[in-house]
């Protein structure tokens, strides 16, 4: 809260201090109000990637030949993504009400981030990798596609950690496809866990000493 | 140093916080003057005084947008403004240096 009275009108009595201090704390306050990435909610979104997609591993690592996760597994995981994805938008969205200009993604970044989570399914699907035995595939490959086109937005925008969170995706997503259809979903939720972790890391500190 | 070296148009409890509000965005974005107003806790009359120095120093840029029957009023720190702040910032810390 501000106790400097608006009195101190036009300088007069306002304490090189309190100008410090006033200005530090509208800085942080502003930075905070207007990022779009909120560090609480990727912590909270990495406890829970972690938990999905690891209990989705614990189901399927002792399968031989794998058959992949229940349908019912398959069902809270895609719950799991909606909600993820929901959640993502809206707080996206209240950051940058009223703001204009760069910090919004113009249609065709919107297009191309549509499109790179569309496309993958929708080649896959061409080339017959459907099923509950190619869901590790059907899970990574997705991951690699996005994580690449997210950082090549990002590095457009010159947005250099955002950009590594998209590639730190998509090597999660490669590392995943080369680790077989079990090993997949245990490398995906600890490698989104750690990215997660990190980019919230990466965020606080740029609120904080930014 | 003299507190007479702070920039006396951003050393105003309000018009820095404006200033270091318009601050916080990435260099060309800007901002509306309803959540600009949210920010910062005024009046709208009170905003509009001090924009209006701010403005006259050429240290914001506003522009009155047109979308339906609704116009909206956007603000932006120009490069000037973001100059002023830095001298500003830099002022202030060499004073309490000083102190």
């Amino acid at each position: 809260m501000n106790t400097i009275p608006d009195t101190a009108a036009e300088g007069g009595g306002f304490d090189p201090r309190q100008a410090a201090d006033l200005l530090e704390r509208t800085r942080r306050r502003a930075m905070r109000e207007f990022e779009p990435a909120q560090p609480w909610l990727l912590v909270i979104r990495a406890v829970l990637v972690l938990g999905t997609l690891g209990t989705v591993w614990l189901t399927v690592r002792r399968q031989d030949p794998y058959t992949g996760p229940k349908a019912s597994v398959l069902l809270v995981v895609a719950a799991f993504v909606v909600v993820n994805f929901c959640a993502t938008v809206a707080i996206r969205r209240r950051a940058t009400v009223g703001v204009s200009g760069r910090s919004r993604f113009t249609p065709v970044e919107i297009g191309l981030l549509a499109a790179s989570w569309i496309a993958p399914y929708a080649v896959m699907a061409g080339v017959g990798v459907t099923g509950d035995s190619r869901s590790g595939t059907l899970l990574t490959v997705p991951l690699i596609v996005v994580g690449l086109v997210f950082a090549g937005v990002m590095a457009v925008r010159a947005d250099w950690r955002a950009c590594g969170t998209g590639l730190a995706v998509a090597v999660t997503g490669a590392v995943g496809a080369s680790v077989g259809q079990a090993g997949a979903w245990a490398v995906t939720a600890v490698g989104l866990c750690v990215t997660l972790l990190g980019s919230a890391a990466a965020i606080t500190l740029r609120l904080h000493h930014g | 140093m003299a507190d007479e070296e702070l920039d006396p148009l951003i050393h105003v409890p309000t018009r820095l916080k404006i200033v270091a509000t318009l601050a916080a965005l990435p260099e060309g974005d800007t901002l509306s003057f309803t959540r600009l107003q949210d920010m910062i806790r005024l009046t709208p009359g009170n905003l509009i005084i001090h924009l209006r120095k701010l403005e006259d120093a050429a240290y914001i840029a506003s522009t009155k947008v047109s979308s339906g029957n609704v116009s909206i009023t956007t603000v932006a720190l120009t490069e000037g403004g973001r100059t002023a702040l830095a001298a500003y910032t830099k002022a202030l810390r060499n004073l309490l240096g000083d102190l």
